[in-house]
């Protein structure tokens, strides 16, 4: 096999994982139909049995019927149960990162060692969560210690039919958004796990990042005090999750943009974990020089 | 799919054969011993005593063959569960194992050291044409210890070798190799599937690796003398019915075609059940309730040795050698879980379809959580659509539970298990996988005969020797590769084990009408042994010689 010249690019994989049904094609079929997925996104499905492209996107498809073309400069092509044979594929194209479905049963962790492949290297592990269903297949006997693996290796969970199901809850500190958020396509493109492959750095320059950092909460601090700290944050922290023990009682905090929601828990309710995640926009330019929470630490310091 | 249908030889005087043997068993229970059977065409006429036949010889031509006249003539063997394409990827691969494989080109004598394996590398390196690459099969390093490419280069530099591990799931390989299959170091990052330093190739780097190394083990040329020696197994084996239980494992038209090559033909001493991959078969966008009619369509491409019929495969938990088999509880000793080759509601579906079609469903199960989700989705299809005589079998059947075996017989389920799991790796099981009780009481097989479940075991070829009388011996002493013997109360006794390689067998891949047993309107399909497998010691079984093998008449010499 001959080894073209863009191999020596290390192509970045964001995996998106889930259990069959939590919403990972509708999920990459928004990606699929985003005009603004970047030229160059091979996006690796399992299957193309319910992938949807508009076919005004379509330009060509191949001979052998596992890849298909889109006028945006992207690809879309089918794994057949071969990975390696997939990348090897992608290896011989002009790409600049790849999105990798995996299978429903699979476990990210186990695909992110797969990525590890020479042209590529993995760079987040986004896990679907369905909202509705997420309860009653945590507990099945088959799958229940799977779809909790999946959480747990997770770099960013997506919470998908949320409208179903509003209050539905993870109590974790993985950052989530939800297939609502209007930035959901832009995070995902632009996550990249907290201290992934040094060899990414100067690969994805070029792609907007978002990151996420987590605080875990110590001690007691007044609700006045987070209340402040939040509306303070910089414009580009996209979303701020967690719970915080205040003078006040346990707080849930979701903060969607300016938006902030602040509730108070049952004495009863008390999570297990507390602190907050908070998701924000990497700009090499602004004056936080990429991390946007250097005033966050004023809890750390007082703790 | 291209299949050519060749002829049968047409025999224009139907000549009838008298075969006399020292014993003839017949597996028909209505008479279980005879000394001859009289054939015509290909097809028994009768079996019983030769003066008793004498209204079908008035007036015909026929005549006595007395070749076997000092053998036991027992009903062709049949497996239910190999992989031919499979076999063909490694039968031209060199051997080097640490359990006996008895191989029509030789026997391979076990190999448990690591100077062992060495010295045969050193052998087969000598033996070789210079340059010519050297493939390796069987490495395992709990008898072989540490293999890595500084221990390859001590056989050679120059040449090509690349050294398989026994589960196929690993590869290493000396520089020449890499060189061969242009696979270029420097591309090589620390945290890859790939230890380049000691040439290591696993999980997704063995991919990359197979993907260079294609030219020569996929190349036509290699697979058509791959399926080549696969045919000499066969016939070795003393099989005369086979089942490919998954074709289209590696691409359906591909497969098909080199079948119909290779295993087609009157040379051919054995036919082949095609059971189909179920979910490759919809690969590609089709949903499953497309299936049926897809797979109806191949029905049609049947040839005299070849056929297809409403027989579909489909999987549910991982590879029994890994550790995959998904477990109940407690699990495995280091908490580790199996996996699942397709989730449960995917497998449901797919089984489904195929029920509401009338198939015959064949899934593979391993561990018993693996089967007791199969066995949830059975019930749930009989209270949907209750079915009789539907066949629905369990393919290789690792662990199970008493109370499992209950449900299997109530369910009307049958078992084709791979019973050499027991020999080969119930010591390893039991020290460091899932303990003593568990691991001794893997391919509970005496329970499934005490409860009347139409049981067979298979070889799983390559994944144990494709050879009947070697399972059967399993089976019947279920002694285990260190020499003991793993719960005693679950052997099959003699005719037991029989039953299992002939007609259970064959009832199993839908060929109980035409083979399995001896008797009158049956094919005169044949295994032919010096001994009674009946009478014999139970550890005799694996050694007894198999003379020849008759397939429709038609007498097959094993030398």
């Amino acid at each position: 096999m001959s080894e073209p010249a863009s191999s020596s690019h290390i192509k970045p994989v964001t995996l998106i994982g889930g259990y069959l049904g939590a919403g990972k094609t509708t999920l990459i079929n928004r990606l699929l139909n985003q005009p603004e997925l970047p030229s160059g996104t091979a996006v690796l499905v399992n299957d193309f049995g319910d992938i949807n492209v508009d076919e005004s996107l379509i330009r060509s498809e191949s001979n052998n019927g596992n890849v298909i073309g889109l006028s945006n400069g992207c690809i879309c092509c089918s794994i057949s149960d071969d990975l390696s044979q997939a990348l090897d594929q992608l290896n011989t194209l002009p790409i600049t990162q790849v999105i990798l479905e995996t299978s429903g049963v699979a476990e990210p962790a186990r695909v992110w060692q797969h990525c590890h492949y020479p042209g590529f290297l993995p760079k987040a592990a986004v896990v679907v969560v369905d909202a509705v269903n997420f309860e009653q297949r945590s507990k099945d006997k088959y799958v229940g210690a799977l779809v909790k693996a999946q959480i747990a290796q997770a770099d960013m969970l997506v919470l998908s039919k949320t409208e179903l199901n509003p209050h539905f809850q993870l109590n974790n500190l993985t950052p989530q958004l939800t297939s609502r958020d209007t930035k959901l396509i832009e995070t995902i493109l632009g996550w990249q796990r907290a201290g992934a492959h040094a060899a990414l750095a100067s690969e994805t320059t070029k792609l907007p990042r978002f990151s996420a950092q987590t605080w875990y909460q110590e001690e007691a601090v007044s609700q006045r005090d987070i209340d402040t700290a939040l509306r303070a944050l910089d414009a580009s922290v996209q979303r701020v999750k967690g719970w915080v023990e205040t003078d006040a009682g346990v707080l849930q905090v979701d903060k969607v943009g300016a938006n902030v929601a602040i509730k108070r828990l049952e004495q009863d309710a008390k999570p297990n974990i507390l602190g907050l995640v908070f998701i924000f926009y990497v700009d090499q330019n602004s004056r936080t020089q990429g991390n946007p929470l250097t005033d966050w630490e004023w809890t750390k310091t007082a703790s | 799919m291209p299949i050519t249908c060749l002829p049968r030889a047409i025999k224009e005087h139907a000549v009838l054969t008298l075969f006399k043997a020292r014993s003839v068993i017949t597996m028909n229970t209505a008479m279980p011993r005879a000394s001859a059977v009289l054939v015509r065409d290909g097809m028994i006429l009768e079996v019983g005593e030769p003066e008793q036949m004498q209204p079908w010889l008035e007036g015909q031509e026929y005549k006595v063959d007395e070749q076997f006249a000092d053998k036991v003539i027992c009903p062709g063997f049949i497996d239910p569960h190999l992989h031919p394409s499979m076999a063909a990827v490694l039968l031209p691969m060199e051997f080097i194992t640490a359990m006996r494989w008895k191989l029509p080109w030789g026997d391979i004598d076990p190999v448990t050291t690591a100077d062992g394996f060495d010295l045969r590398m050193q052998a087969l390196h000598a033996s070789k044409e210079a340059n010519e690459p050297l493939f390796i099969w069987g490495y395992h390093q709990l008898w072989h210890g540490s293999m890595d490419k500084a221990r390859i280069k001590q056989v050679s530099d120059e040449r090509p070798i690349i050294v398989w591990h026994r589960s196929f799931h690993e590869l290493y390989m000396n520089d020449a190799a890499m060189s061969m299959a242009g696979i270029d170091p420097a591309q090589i990052k620390p945290g890859m599937q790939i230890d380049i330093e000691q040439g290591h190739f696993f999980e997704l780097g063995l991919g990359f690796a197979i993907n260079r190394l294609n030219p020569w083990i996929l190349a036509p040329e290699k697979y058509a003398e791959g399926l080549q020696r696969l045919k000499q197994v066969v016939h070795h084996g003393g099989h005369t019915s086979i089942g490919d239980l998954a074709t289209g494992l590696f691409n359906f038209d591909t497969e098909a075609q080199a079948l119909a090559e290779q295993l087609e033909g009157d040379d051919v001493p054995f036919r082949t059940r095609l059971v189909v991959h179920g979910t490759r078969l919809t690969q590609g966008g089709r949903k499953p309730e497309e299936g049926p009619a897809m797979a109806e369509a191949l029905l049609s491409h049947n040839t005299h040795r070849l056929s297809f019929a409403r027989h579909i495969k489909l999987f549910s938990d991982g590879a029994f050698f890994s550790q995959l088999a998904q477990m109940q509880e407690p699990g495995y000793i280091d908490g580790h879980h199996g996996e699942w080759l397709a989730a449960p509601e995917e497998l449901e579906r797919h089984i489904r379809a195929y029920w509401q079609a009338g198939y015959q469903i064949h899934v593979h199960v391993t561990g018993d959580l693996g089967l007791e989700l199969t066995l949830d989705i059975l019930q749930k299809m009989q209270d949907e659509k209750p079915r009789f005589n539907h066949g629905f079998t369990f393919e290789h059947f690792g662990f199970s539970t008493p109370e499992q075996i209950r449900r299997i017989k109530a369910l009307g389920a049958q078992v084709s298990a791979n019973v050499y799991y027991l020999h080969e790796l119930s010591d390893s099981y039991a020290k460091s996988g899932i303990g003593y009780e568990r691991a001794s009481q893997m391919a509970r097989l005496g329970s499934c005969l005490k409860a009347g479940i139409n049981t067979t075991i298979h070889s799983d070829f390559t994944m144990a020797p494709a050879e009947p009388l070697n399972s059967m011996w399993v089976a019947v002493t279920r002694q285990n590769h260190a020499g003991n013997v793993m719960c005693p109360e679950e052997r099959l006794s003699q005719q037991q084990a029989l039953e299992a390689i002939t007609i259970n067998a064959a009832h199993t891949i839908g060929l109980a009408d035409i083979t399995g047993s001896l008797r009158a309107g049956k094919r005169a399909d044949f295994t032919v042994l010096d001994q009674d497998p009946l009478t014999c010691e139970p550890d005799a079984l694996r050694d007894i010689n198999i003379a020849a093998t008759v397939f429709e008449g038609n007498v097959f010499p094993i030398e």
